[in-house]
């Protein structure tokens, strides 16, 4: 598989940037890469910590359509997706001197609380049944490619995801349905069996091999990157 | 639980998939492996980055930014 490739930069470059320290060694993510000399996620937290609305900004320019991608996944609302992006930027700034660089990455941490605002929103307003249908919706209509005037960034971006998505896809249709009713609609093993039908014992092991091969898939990814 | 039963475990931790009576099982193994069975867990979140990043980013209304920094500033501001 070729790896990622580096366009050469065609990109406007933003009107005030925060400069800061070069990306330093850091934990191998499956995040896309970034320009040479641009702040690593880790500066931008730490500029955040410092009180740095730039570097806030810039972490927005960055991660806003992945983060609204993975809450509009869970709720299947535009427009209460871009309410809770908002919030969570905002938790983000707020919540930044909770980030510790030890226990994981800057994205990783972004992720996490995103899903669980998003989770939390899905269940409060207790919309399972319309947002199954718009899921389902989505499924059909779904374009495979994202081409709108796609930037550096955006492209080194889109080849992260094909790689990503070929791991998971390569996964059995039953546990890749298993880790997606987990993972976007925050169900138990228990709501998953109910839901499919399917005994206990079977989603138990259904989830259990699907994320040891999608994780065994992101550490070769890992290498390729 | 071994360790490998405790990989597995830790990969449905991190997506909120362990059952209550698992996840108490799960934290008695985890304060068994220690500093081990932490950095396992650490490297499992990188399954949340991969399932967002596996997703077609999607684009935010340009108001939203907007309001946000307004907000940022308010704060710093009060």
């Amino acid at each position: 598989m070729e790896p990622p490739k580096v366009i050469a930069s065609t990109r406007r470059k933003p009107k005030k940037r925060v400069r800061l320290s070069k990306s330093r060694a850091q934990p191998r993510s499956v995040a896309p890469q970034l320009e040479p000399g641009a702040p690593s996620d880790f500066d931008l937290m730490k500029a955040i910590q410092a009180g740095d609305p730039d570097a806030l900004s810039q972490l927005y320019d960055r991660y806003n359509g992945i983060l609204k991608a993975l809450i509009l996944r869970v709720i299947h609302n535009e427009a209460e997706a871009d309410d809770l992006l908002q919030e969570i930027f905002m938790e983000i700034w707020n919540q930044a001197k909770n980030f510790s660089a030890q226990k994981g990455k800057p994205l990783g941490w972004m992720v996490t609380l995103a899903r669980r605002r998003a989770i939390d929103g899905l269940r409060k307003k207790q919309a399972y049944a319309r947002a199954e249908e718009r899921l389902q919706n989505e499924i059909e209509q779904q374009p495979d490619a994202w081409v709108h005037n796609a930037t550096e960034e955006e492209i080194v971006l889109s080849d992260t995801r094909a790689l990503i998505r070929k791991v998971i896809k390569g996964l059995p249709p039953p546990q890749q349905q298993a880790i997606d009713l987990a993972f976007f609609r925050g169900m138990s093993q228990r709501e998953i069996a109910a839901k499919t039908n399917t005994p206990l014992g079977t989603v138990k092991t259904r989830l259990e091999l699907g994320l040891k091969k999608i994780y065994d898939g992101l550490k070769e990814l890992r290498d390729e990157l | 639980m071994n360790f490998n039963e405790f990989q597995n475990q830790a990969r449905l931790y991190v997506i909120g998939a362990l059952e209550p009576e698992e996840l108490e099982e799960f934290e008695t193994a985890r304060t068994k492996f220690g500093k081990k069975g932490e950095e396992f867990i650490s490297k499992c979140y990188a399954l949340h980055e991969a399932f967002a990043l596996s997703l077609r980013p999607a684009k935010a209304s340009s108001a939203i930014k907007e309001r946000l920094m307004a907000m940022v500033k308010a704060k710093q501001q009060a």
